[in-house]
């Protein structure tokens, strides 16, 4: 079932392309190779591997694998409207349900054969503790071999050495499992293509700086976490580049994500997943833009392919997610001045311990930069309980407060 | 600062090298979720968080600490904990506070990396304390902590045979005592307890369960259980005997190394796991419940605790094809939510009998 999902959606946009060359939107080429990816993994003819959102996916690209981690299940689960009966089914097995929906989904999809059934399994400590023990579950259910990177919380030599070796075990790991050696020349070939990718996404993250953004609040959402799965490959590339010559189309042409931008908007950590109004909401009521997410940054240097280990640790260690409350408050204040952010919504995704825990101190940082944050109580990926009504009426104020005060970077 | 003993070190976590915070001349203090403060942490973190984290932090909020806690010392055992070390920073702005990193496995690269964040401590200590924290200075107060955790664990078995006076409440408190007093004073104690119990006469009332969770600091809470009929036959908390596991070292060897490997390896909380078993707590619950002679188990978890609470279905699973049944209730560290399950637990001993 899955595999004729991600077959046809593969077929349908590659059949709008071809019938309308110019339809080809940056956006198009991504859900292209995102559908490809699922079409993969569900296609029982590759070898597997389920893994944490840190895993380094271009490695294990190199190797042959395909891989991706468990929340992408999660959250395509949601966006199709068919996570709540594998929710109901964890909850029935025993999973409380008060624990985080992109994990109770993939378990429920697990223990209902729709999750594809993995060569072996790559957990990673970071982002969340909820997700090692979900990876644990999985290998347990699965009965494959699990291999754990503890992704180190602060930058220190000692921190990167660890971790550079946790993946030079891993590939040891992976060998064992696939039978194939690394090969250098795949390596150096994937590391170039994570290079070229990280290179065209910098240029795609400055270009929705601008003041009208060429983004808006659907063409970059999930973007920075999901193109880590594409990074080492070409189709990496091919994504960045649709992306940075549809913005460059977009400002030499001088026109804006959304007609007539008012308010520019920071979403925190990630989005609603289910299908629901709020973009719409804002674009359309309030000339509100989503013109970045928190992770729609690149917060690591070039991989150096003679030391790719190195790189590949230091850039685990690097996402906002990782480390002290004080590092991710401090990239988010610089994401906010960089893209003069006028207010953020943070959802608080219900069941998220990492990231509502710091709920407060993160409304706070913000705060002391005069830059407002909206806290929602939403399950980004449960809609059984979403209250539109009250969601609306919360978005509401929160405009309303962001239209009648000054922008903090009017001066 | 103050560099004489006494001067107190607060911690939260069971991971935690206490005898490096006492060779470092602090006296190592548990900042328990047993206060009255007022609910407030939730508006800086969240509802939704672990209830021992929210109610250290009200604690925090409402200076309900000792006047000479000095710092704190976390471990990064999980993301509440991790939030819990930003907001005390948030609280606290004036505290010294280090966060170490913990791994959650035990491997050789996982030790290794673990020795040098014990190093890191006790650097960070000796910074703190105006006075360098030896590897000699670790080695007397890790013999000493090791006598410690003996005795905890003979105190512990007089529990489980019915022994010790006061039983499971009378356990609690000693092991709350015991870290918040001085090692030595903690020794005393223990050894006078044992003296007691050696002579006394078993009684065991109740039906033998063994029960396991990870915070559980009120004594109330195991009079609670005993007045259900539960003869607690063996127990496995953070706030319990698990924080004290021997520490075998030699001499001539980095006591970093030592203590990383043997606090990695040690009976470990959910959050901690062997890749090469995965589903490994289940075991570990069923083999120390058939240990202790337990007709029952029961798992009292507080909510919003990921590591535990994503474990339950797996040692649910594993205990549906044994002979121990298994009853598992969810608590916020206050007796009130506790005392709402009396009927389950007088219910689940009745099944027993």
């Amino acid at each position: 079932m899955m595999k004729q999902y991600f077959d046809d959606l593969v077929n349908g946009i590659e059949a709008k392309i071809e019938a309308d060359p110019n339809s080809r939107s940056p956006r198009k080429v991504y859900a292209l190779e995102v559908a490809k990816l699922g079409s993969r993994l569900y296609s029982g003819e590759e070898e597997i591997a389920w893994c944490g959102v840190t895993a380094p996916f271009d490695l294990l690209s190199a190797m042959g694998v395909t891989s991706c981690f468990v929340e992408f299940v999660g959250a395509m689960l949601a966006s199709t409207g068919m996570a709540s009966n594998f929710l109901d089914e964890a909850e029935q097995a025993g999973f409380a349900g008060d624990t985080c929906a992109y994990h109770k989904s993939v378990i429920g999809a697990a223990r209902k054969d729709m999750m594809p059934v993995p060569n072996f399994l790559i957990a990673t400590s970071c982002p969340c503790t909820g997700g090692l023990a979900v990876m644990e579950n999985l290998a347990h259910h699965f009965k494959k071999d699990l291999f754990v990177l503890n992704i180190p919380q602060e930058e220190t030599k000692q921190s990167v050495q660890y971790l550079a070796d946790q993946i030079k075990e891993m590939v040891e790991f992976v060998t064992a499992h696939t039978g194939e050696k690394l090969s250098d020349d795949r390596l150096r070939s994937a590391i170039e293509n994570t290079n070229r990718t990280r290179k065209i996404m910098v240029d795609v993250f400055k270009m929705a700086m601008n003041v009208p953004s060429p983004a808006n609040g659907r063409l970059l959402s999930n973007f920075g976490i999901v193109i880590a799965l594409l990074l080492g490959t070409e189709a990496g590339v091919e994504v960045a580049e649709a992306y940075r010559k549809g913005f460059g189309e977009t400002l030499e042409k001088g026109i804006a994500g959304i007609p007539d931008e008012k308010i520019r908007l920071l979403w925190i950590q990630n989005r609603i997943q289910f299908k629901n109004p709020m973009v719409e909401i804002l674009e359309k009521e309030y000339g509100a833009s989503i013109v970045s997410d928190e992770l729609n940054d690149i917060t690591w240097d070039p991989i150096d392919p003679e030391d790719p280990y190195t790189g590949m640790a230091k850039r685990a260690i690097s996402i906002p997610f990782n480390g002290k409350g004080k590092r991710r408050i401090k990239h988010l204040q610089e994401m906010a001045k960089a893209y003069r952010i006028d207010g953020a919504i943070n959802p608080c995704h219900w069941g998220c311990r990492q990231g509502t825990g710091a709920r407060g101190l993160i409304s706070k940082g913000l705060g002391d930069i005069d830059v407002p944050v909206l806290n929602l109580e939403v399950d980004c990926v449960d809609s059984r309980n979403f209250a539109e009504g009250q969601l609306r009426t919360r978005l509401e104020a929160f405009m309303e407060m962001l239209e009648s005060r000054p922008s903090p970077w009017a001066a | 600062m103050k560099t004489e003993k006494n001067h107190k070190l607060g911690f939260t976590c069971a991971y935690t090298p206490m005898a490096i915070l006492d060779a470092a001349g602090f006296l190592p203090f548990r900042v328990l979720p047993v206060s009255n403060s007022p609910d407030q942490a939730g508006h800086l973190l969240h509802d939704n968080l672990c209830p021992h984290v929210k109610r250290v932090l009200d604690r925090a909020i409402e200076k309900d600490l000792p006047e000479d806690l000095a710092g704190m010392v976390f471990m990064n055992s999980c993301d509440a904990m991790r939030r819990l070390a930003d907001a005390w920073m948030e609280v606290r702005p004036d505290d010294k506070v280090i966060l170490l990193d913990l791994p959650a496995t035990n491997e050789r690269t996982a030790i290794d990396f673990f020795s040098g964040e014990l190093s890191r401590l006790a650097e960070t200590l000796a910074k703190w304390s105006g006075s360098p924290v030896t590897e000699e200075k670790i080695a007397l107060s890790v013999d000493k902590y090791n006598e410690l955790s003996d005795l905890a664990n003979r105190l512990n078995g007089f529990m489980n045979e019915g022994k010790l006076e006061g039983s499971g409440s009378r356990m609690q408190e000693l092991i709350n005592l015991a870290t918040s007093l001085p090692v030595e004073e903690a020794l005393d104690l223990f050894k006078t307890e044992i003296v007691k119990a050696e002579s006394s006469s078993p009684i065991k009332n109740g039906i033998p369960v063994f029960i396991f969770g990870n915070v559980m600091p009120d004594p109330e809470f195991f009079s609670l259980f005993e007045s259900c009929g539960v003869h607690i036959a063996g127990n496995d908390f953070c706030t319990g005997t698990r924080m004290f596991s021997s520490m075998p070292y030699t001499k001539n060897r980095s006591i970093f190394i030592q203590l990383s490997k043997n606090i990695l390896e040690k009976p470990p909380c959910a959050r901690s796991f062997d890749p090469l078993k995965p589903g490994g707590l289940a075991e570990n619950v069923y083999e120390k419940a058939k240990a202790c002679g337990a007709r029952g188990i029961i798992g009292h978890t507080l909510k919003f605790c990921d590591p535990y609470l994503a474990r339950l279905p797996m040692v649910r699973d594993k205990l549906q094809d044994t002979d121990i049944p298994l009853l598992l209730l969810e608590g916020d560290c206050t007796l009130r939510s506790i005392g709402q399950q009396r009927t389950r637990i007088e219910a689940f001993v009745e099944m027993l009998r």
